[in-house]
């Protein structure tokens, strides 16, 4: 019966996910280029190891009822580690190695004796360690040292092939699924993950160690979240103390979809697997078909919520027909004793309620949830088409299409794609690749994220784009994957920020951070007549970029101006209402400081509030930013100064720069070039001078509108 | 009274030593501007943070709250900026807080699937539709009547602050009194118990969690309308503060136990420590481990309290036997 053949392979609904999977391939195989090939599927299985480590031990800890949202924050943590380790306690590699691992057997002990001795709620306690992990690699750093300079057999873990073919990482992640498999599936100590997980109470009558038990699947969660991180900092080239940030919800979402239980007591390690395929399929189709990433949130939450209502709808539909017979199962074991770890979410298990729906409801649901997501889809997809440059056969009287059989595709991919300055260089991409007739694909990271940025580019290098331009967010990391592009015969060019000189074409040069550092203190001094206290707002604490300018912000203060004071230094997570805040408690607890300079672009507007609603007409307030968002400000004297370059022509440039390489090329030694509305650009050596930042101030802001 | 409430003493306490530490060192902290500044800072999370408590008191957990509180900005300021007079503007935000709640509610309630995995997938699913809505760009040039709902900036932390009374007052007496409120702690402790009660636990449920999601609109109106634009990054980030603060208030992630009173000690614990830190002159580098250490130890020093009791129960019951 092929219901018993289901239920052998399938125990948890699996193949409601393998279905889908299957779906996402067929569907990418036939719009997304280059998706279905032998190459495109190593990449996948490249990318997605870190988070298969963590997915794959997320799968015991789930069982047992638990969850593990600190794991994230421990590939920070060993990542840092082991890079200090490396670097500054010059310590051998394979030492430093076992050191970050030890840390994270360490870290996970700590959730393990929380939670299994004094018996706290998995998620609290995970929650608490989620700041503390991550925290502790900040204070230990900085949060702005970057460990790189690691020795290339240990970066070819990351980066390397077997045999030419097969992802240096991957056999990492075969020996440690296959070992879980045999831990899960195959032993006792697998046997009594499930049984706490089905019913703490019940195991411990059974003689099952309960509490040494889930400790196990804590202290492993940690193990692996550290092995985790040495394959990041391998893959990378880099440690930092924010690797893994956002990893943790990337995971549990893989070992859901994979059909275990969040209740625990049921799941599988090949579910997981099937999961984690689902998610990394997804996020490499559309790169691939050139879909915006935000679709990748979209879409796999929509997968979430559908396969698992599916699944319950099936599994009612069973149980309903099963009551008769069988008698009725209810858990109460499980909801009765609340103060047990394995029963934490029990109160909510769905499978003690009698149905107080009809399946008509619950499929009218799902229906409402599954239309909503093709509605979604579709109008992306028509909205992608329509901002796709014309020049289509369907589009063929659109202006200027020149007459060429084929349009060079640019791929260029901004730091963060909802940051309002990248939003502005988008406008001017637009433009340019309108007026060259060239095919712009704009993607990128919705939020700060250097491993994202390399996945982004290996896609890019499948899919076989013409032209690849990347604002560079980690300059070590990148570098490796933009020179294979360079091999396989793509141009690159980098805008923003640099990446290795070797590793791209041209760098269109808006500003160097040390021009805007020294602009930024010159213009600080100015206002403030040489001396006297001034605060710094930066982005996140750990934001490569800012980290750069505050260090060249001090030395100029060194060198020039003595007198001038730099009181404290805030983060604000590029969130204009912490910038607000603190801005607030700047004024109070340093009541000298007479500058706020603001240096992510939502902070300047937040400061500026700040000091009018105190009415402190003695602050002043500068900073790095966008005119529009600062117009109102500048315009009443709360803002003195934003400095930025013209961002819609760095957009612009960028593009131009491109099109110019993949057509005619740019030959060695050119000193400038036509740029259409720009006129004449220099070229100095390779990079492309844009020209000075511009400061705006309140006689020319309104001049500008980005 | 004092055992029934023990772990809001536990962070009374904590909160009046933390108090005690500022005024010796830095008593320019409690300078009337300063607290002033305190309150409107905290005062969208504890609106958001009551409305998850009453979530986590059914047995469930909503970390879509971040999501939903960004969106309802963005739809407030955009209304806001078609013209509509405030209150449907303010109307508008609720709504579309409640109907983004309903939506998880029914799933959790009537899909029955787990509320940790519904709230995920709309986390994810709504923070990258709005960015992909709005491109990133912020929601500008509001009509002038926008900040401060039209009155002064003096008189908006009085309103803001009856309005936060009446909800905390409101929320704590009626989830004492009403059957309402008894019937969301019927749910959270035994729900299959309380289904058998003849309580329609699947109606409370999902009403919460659109209660929820009108707070986070409340939350979130309340929050645009103290600047003159709005950004479309909002929220990142506040589910996690809300749910430490809930449970560090006491409210059992299992359900049933917990209390609105604590929520607000725990939003003023972790709302106090951000600032205190810098008052007392702590590197901005080591306050999330610090954040992360307050949270650990207030729940371990509660966890050892209550193993004792435990152990204690256990001799009065081996005597009595």
């Amino acid at each position: 019966m092929t219901g018993g053949v289901r239920a052998r392979w399938f125990p948890n609904g699996e193949w409601i996910v393998l279905l889908a999977l299957a779906g996402e391939v067929a569907l990418f195989s036939a719009v997304a280029r280059n998706f279905a090939t032998v190459g495109n599927f190593f990449e996948v299985t490249r990318l997605s190891v870190e988070l298969g480590l963590l997915a794959i031990a997320m799968t015991p800890v789930v069982v047992t009822g638990g969850i593990d949202l600190s794991v994230g924050s421990m590939m920070g943590l060993a990542a840092v580690v082991f890079g200090a380790a490396y670097r500054d306690g010059h310590l051998p590699i394979a030492a430093a190695a076992i050191l970050a691992l030890l840390v994270g057997v360490a870290g996970g002990s700590l959730n393990a004796l929380l939670i299994a001795r004094f018996r706290i709620l998995p998620i609290i306690v995970t929650l608490g360690t989620f700041s503390l992990f991550r925290g502790i690699a900040e204070g230990m750093t900085q949060a702005a040292v970057n460990y790189t300079g690691f020795p290339a057999q240990f970066v070819a873990l990351g980066q390397g092939y077997l045999w030419g073919v097969i992802p240096a990482q991957l056999p990492v992640f075969v020996v440690v699924f296959a070992a879980y498999v045999v831990l899960l599936h195959r032993s006792v100590v697998g046997r009594g993950w499930y049984a706490v997980g089905f019913g703490a109470s019940g195991a411990r009558y059974a003689g099952i160690p309960v509490a040494r038990r889930i400790a196990l699947a804590y202290v492993l969660s940690g193990l692996m979240s550290s092995l985790a991180a040495l394959v990041y900092v391998a893959h990378l080239g880099q440690a930092k103390s924010d690797a893994g940030l956002g990893y943790e919800l990337d995971a549990i979402t893989a070992v859901v979809l994979g059909g275990t239980s969040v209740f625990g007591g049921r799941g599988t390690m090949w579910g997981t697997l099937v999961g984690l395929a689902a998610l990394a399929v997804l996020r490499n189709g559309l790169h691939l078909a050139a879909l915006p990433s935000e679709l990748t949130g979209v879409l796999t939450g929509t997968l979430l919520v559908a396969t698992i209502a599916l699944d319950r709808v099936r599994s009612r539909a069973r149980r309903t027909a099963n009551v008769y017979s069988t008698g009725d199962v209810a858990p109460e074991g499980l909801a009765a004793s609340p103060q047990h770890p394995g029963e934490a979410l029990a109160g909510l298990d769905a499978s003690a309620a009698e149905d107080t729906v009809k399946n008509s409801q619950v499929a009218v649901l799902c229906a409402a949830v599954l239309g909503g997501a093709l509605l979604v889809a579709g109008t992306n997809v028509w909205l992608v088409r329509s901002l796709v440059p014309p020049g289509r056969p369907s589009d063929a009287a659109g202006p200027a299409a020149p007459s060429q059989a084929r349009r060079p595709v640019v791929a260029m991919m901004p730091k963060a794609k909802g940051d309002p300055y990248f939003v502005s260089c988008r406008a001017g991409a637009e433009e340019a690749a309108k007026e060259l007739g060239v095919e712009l694909i704009w993607d990128g990271p919705t939020s700060l994220d250097a491993a994202r940025q390399n996945e982004l580019v290996e896609n890019w290098i499948t899919r076989k784009v013409d032209v690849i331009a990347v604002a560079v967010e980690n300059r070590g990391g990148i570098s490796s994957v933009l020179r294979k592009a360079r091999d396989r015969g793509i141009h690159v060019v980098t805008w923003d920020s640099d990446a290795d000189p070797d590793a791209r074409d041209f760098f269109v040069n808006q500003a160097t951070s040390e021009g805007i550092g020294n602009t930024l203190t010159d213009e600080a001094a100015r206002i403030l007549g040489g001396k006297g206290e001034f605060a710094v707002i930066t982005g996140a604490l750990s934001a490569a970029n800012q980290n750069e300018w505050i260090a060249f912000i001090r030395k100029r203060l060194a060198a020039k101006y003595p007198d001038l004071k730099l009181a404290t230094i805030r983060p604000s997570d590029d969130d204009r209402d912490k910038a607000f805040s603190e801005t607030q408690t700047i004024m109070r607890v340093f009541p000298a400081v007479r500058l706020v300079m603001a240096i992510s672009a939502p902070a300047v507007p937040g400061s500026a509030e700040a000091v009018r609603q105190a009415n402190r007409h003695d602050v002043n307030v500068i900073g790095l930013s966008l005119p529009n968002i600062n117009k109102p400000y500048v315009h009443d004297g709360w803002v003195q100064t934003v400095v930025l370059w013209n961002t819609r022509d760095l957009g612009y440039l960028t593009v131009l720069a491109g099109a110019r390489l993949a057509r005619e090329g740019i030959p060695p030694g050119t000193p400038a070039i036509e740029a259409g509305r720009l006129g004449t650009i220099q070229i100095r050596g390779t990079e492309i001078v844009l020209g000075a930042p511009t400061m705006f101030t309140k006689a020319n802001i309104d001049k500008f509108d980005f | 009274m004092l055992k029934r409430h023990r772990r809001e003493t536990s962070i009374a306490l904590v909160i009046v030593a933390l108090g005690l530490v500022l005024a010796g060192v830095a008593p320019a902290y409690f300078a009337s501007d300063n607290l002033q500044d305190l309150f409107l800072g905290n005062m969208p999370a504890l609106i958001v943070a009551l409305g998850a408590t009453l979530v986590i008191l059914t047995g469930n957990i909503d970390i879509s709250a971040g999501s939903m509180f960004a969106i309802c900005g963005v739809v407030a300021g955009v209304v806001g900026k078609g013209g509509a007079p405030m209150p449907v503007v303010a109307l508008s935000a609720c709504l579309a807080g409640a109907a983004l709640g309903a939506l998880n509610g029914a799933l959790v309630a009537y899909v029955r699937i787990p509320s940790v995995v519904v709230t995920l997938a709309t986390m994810v699913a709504l923070r990258d539709g709005l960015r992909w809505v709005t491109q990133g760009t912020w929601v500008q040039d509001l009509p002038s009547g926008f900040q401060w709902f039209g009155l002064s900036q003096g008189t908006y932390p009085f309103v803001a602050a009856a309005v936060v009374i009446v909800l905390q007052a409101g929320l704590g007496w009626g989830m004492r009194n009403l059957a309402a409120g008894r019937a969301v702690y019927a749910t959270g402790s035994n729900e299959h118990a309380a289904r058998l009660a003849g309580f329609d636990t699947a109606r409370i449920t999902s009403s919460v969690f659109a209660l929820a999601g009108a707070l986070t609109g409340l939350g979130a109106l309340l929050n645009s309308v103290r600047f003159n634009q709005i950004p479309s990054n909002a929220g990142i980030g506040l589910e996690m503060k809300v749910i430490a603060a809930a449970v560090v208030g006491g409210a059992a992630i299992s359900g049933g136990q917990g209390s609105v009173a604590g929520t607000l000690l725990g939003v003023v614990l972790l709302g106090a420590v951000g600032p205190a830190l810098t008052f007392l002159g702590v590197n901005a580098y080591w306050e999330r481990a610090l954040q992360g250490a307050i949270i650990l130890a207030a729940v371990t020093i509660d966890a050892v309290r209550e193993g004792s009791d435990r152990r204690r129960a256990r001799e009065v019951l081996a005597g009595a036997a």
